[in-house]
């Protein structure tokens, strides 16, 4: 990879840091937008690319897109297929009212959207309950509910894994951009290379804290982590909030790889856990 | 020149925020973004493709008077052209841009308004920014001042401003284009070009000819280009926020 290149809006991208061109045509992520210039030479108009938002150039030569990623603090906003974790804020007859971010309008999950539900058989999930869920539809326009689902209609699977409400455990905030960030770090094709965007903190923890049991971590894209460790036994609480306090701080503090692994070492060791 | 000094996420709860501060002529503005969000009532019928885009102004030891209003309509007139309110997500939602002019003292009722002006379009491009609000272009602006012998000053001070015979902000788009074109006061068409080329060599850095090539010529030296400063400021705020990508490539 060549180095960063940070646009500002209306900054053409620069055609040598597209992957190259393959058969399959190149996909435009968030903050770009195609431009078509008509010259004055030709007849055939010009295309380019420009940047819409403030950000750091992203491409992915494997899947064939590029992309600007923005500053990490902002507030989320529903995107279909978006894995969440939301609260369950009151039940009615055929929905769960929940809050997928603070001050907004209350997200929809239906009763029956969960693996294996059935009338008779559904979670009676009570206020203040936490679901892991994913954006099933956003809507239309102002004023649009935005549903989720903890179930794939297609197979009525809990698809991706771990959807479905989340029982026990802690919840802790972080950036959007770290929760998507961390995401990317656990999906599937990343797991090969040992440090994705940078992230060793969990592989640490993991490696850490094997000997207590373990834990267990849902990632949400609103900016929530939810951790369990109820195999930890007596130290559970301890290892639930050093768990905590190791993912926020190094979003915080945007440590790198090396700080990072020093940070848990301190925490474990403040905590007396290693 | 003194150069303004700006950061960026200024503040937690708000979506996109900055805090800019103009030493030459001493303001000191905060300003925060809330976009998209949902419009308390239905003000979308008008436009129904388009984002709303309301402007508040807020001075810092007074309520809101006409003054304020003024600016406002300023404002909102120029950042309509720069956002995108068509993208996916923003039409019949509204963009809140609020300012509030913490330091240097407010303008008194009756004084003119532009002096203010600049550091209110820089300190709301930079907080759109921040909230990430697609925008087509940025922009630069500057306060320009003509002395009763004919000088001109830049970004006069609030004495200087009131004993000038005109005052002029001219905002320019990254791209080059006028933008903005506010004026108060007695001036011809020569004494505007004038001005128009030095607001260019500010904003843009850009080689100017005739008679101002002196006045260019000192300030490109020195490279005190405002969109480089908005640049600059932008590009401080990512390295720090994706210090564990640049620094691991």
């Amino acid at each position: 990879m060549s180095t960063p290149l940070i646009l500002l809006p209306g900054d053409e991208v620069p055609s040598d840091y597209l992957p190259p061109t393959k058969s399959n045509p190149l996909k435009l992520g968030p903050g770009l937008r195609l431009l078509s210039q008509p010259t004055a030479s030709s007849k055939s108009s010009n295309h380019v690319l420009t940047a819409t938002q403030a950000g750091l150039l992203a491409t992915d030569a494997k899947r064939n897109t590029v992309s600007l990623q923005s500053f990490s603090n902002r507030r989320y906003i529903p995107t279909t297929n978006d894995l969440v974790i939301a609260q369950i804020h009151h039940s009615s007859v055929d929905y769960f009212h929940c809050m997928v971010t603070p001050h907004t309008a209350h997200a929809m999950l239906g009763q029956l959207s969960f693996e294996g539900a059935t009338k008779k058989t559904r979670p009676m999930l009570k206020q203040g309950d936490l679901v892991y869920a994913r954006v099933l539809s956003v809507g239309v326009g102002a004023g649009a509910e935005v549903e989720l689902t903890c179930v794939n209609p297609a197979t009525g699977k809990a698809e991706p894994g771990g959807l479905g409400p989340l029982v026990g455990g802690m919840v802790f905030d972080v950036s959007t951009g770290m929760a998507a960030r961390l995401l990317r770090a656990s999906s599937p094709s990343a797991e090969k290379s040992d440090t994705v965007d940078g992230l060793v903190v969990l592989a640490e923890l993991g490696k850490k804290l094997e000997s207590l049991g373990g834990f267990e971590i849902a990632v949400g894209r609103n900016g929530k982590i939810w951790v369990d460790c109820s195999n930890a036994g007596e130290s559970a609480v301890k290892v639930t909030v050093a768990i905590g306090q190791c993912l926020q701080s190094t979003d915080e503090r945007n440590l790198d790889a090396a700080d990072q692994k020093k940070l848990v070492t301190k925490i474990l060791r403040g905590m007396k856990l290693a | 020149m003194v150069e303004p000094t700006a950061s960026l996420s200024t503040l937690n709860r708000a979506d996109g925020s900055a805090s800019y501060k103009c030493p030459a002529t001493g303001y000191d503005v905060l300003g925060s973004v809330n976009a998209p969000i949902e419009l308390p009532a239905r003000r979308d019928a008008l436009k129904p493709e388009d984002a709303t885009i309301e402007v508040f102004v807020k001075p810092g030891n007074t309520t809101a008077g006409v003054g304020e209003r003024y600016v406002e309509g300023i404002l909102r007139s120029v950042l309509t052209e720069v956002v995108l309110g068509r993208e996916r997500g923003y039409p019949r939602r509204g963009v809140v841009i609020t300012l509030a002019i913490v330091g240097g003292g407010s303008v008194e009722r009756g004084d003119s308004y532009l002096t203010v002006l600049p550091a209110l379009l820089h300190t709301s491009l930079l907080a759109l920014l921040s909230a990430s609000v697609p925008l087509a272009m940025t922009f630069s602006s500057a306060l320009l001042g003509v002395t009763k012998s004919g000088d001109i000053v830049r970004d006069p001070s609030a004495a200087d401003a009131k004993a000038a015979s005109s005052l002029h902000v001219l905002a320019f788009s990254s791209k080059g284009h006028l933008l903005l074109n506010e004026s108060e006061g007695c001036f011809d068409f020569d004494t505007w070009e004038l001005i128009r080329e030095r607001a260019v060599s500010i904003c843009r850095g850009a080689a100017v000819s005739g008679t101002g090539e002196d006045v260019a010529m000192g300030e490109r030296s020195n490279d005190a280009r405002l969109d480089g400063f908005v640049r600059e400021t932008v590009e401080d705020r990512l390295h720090v926020d994706y210090a564990w990508k640049i620094e691991s490539n």
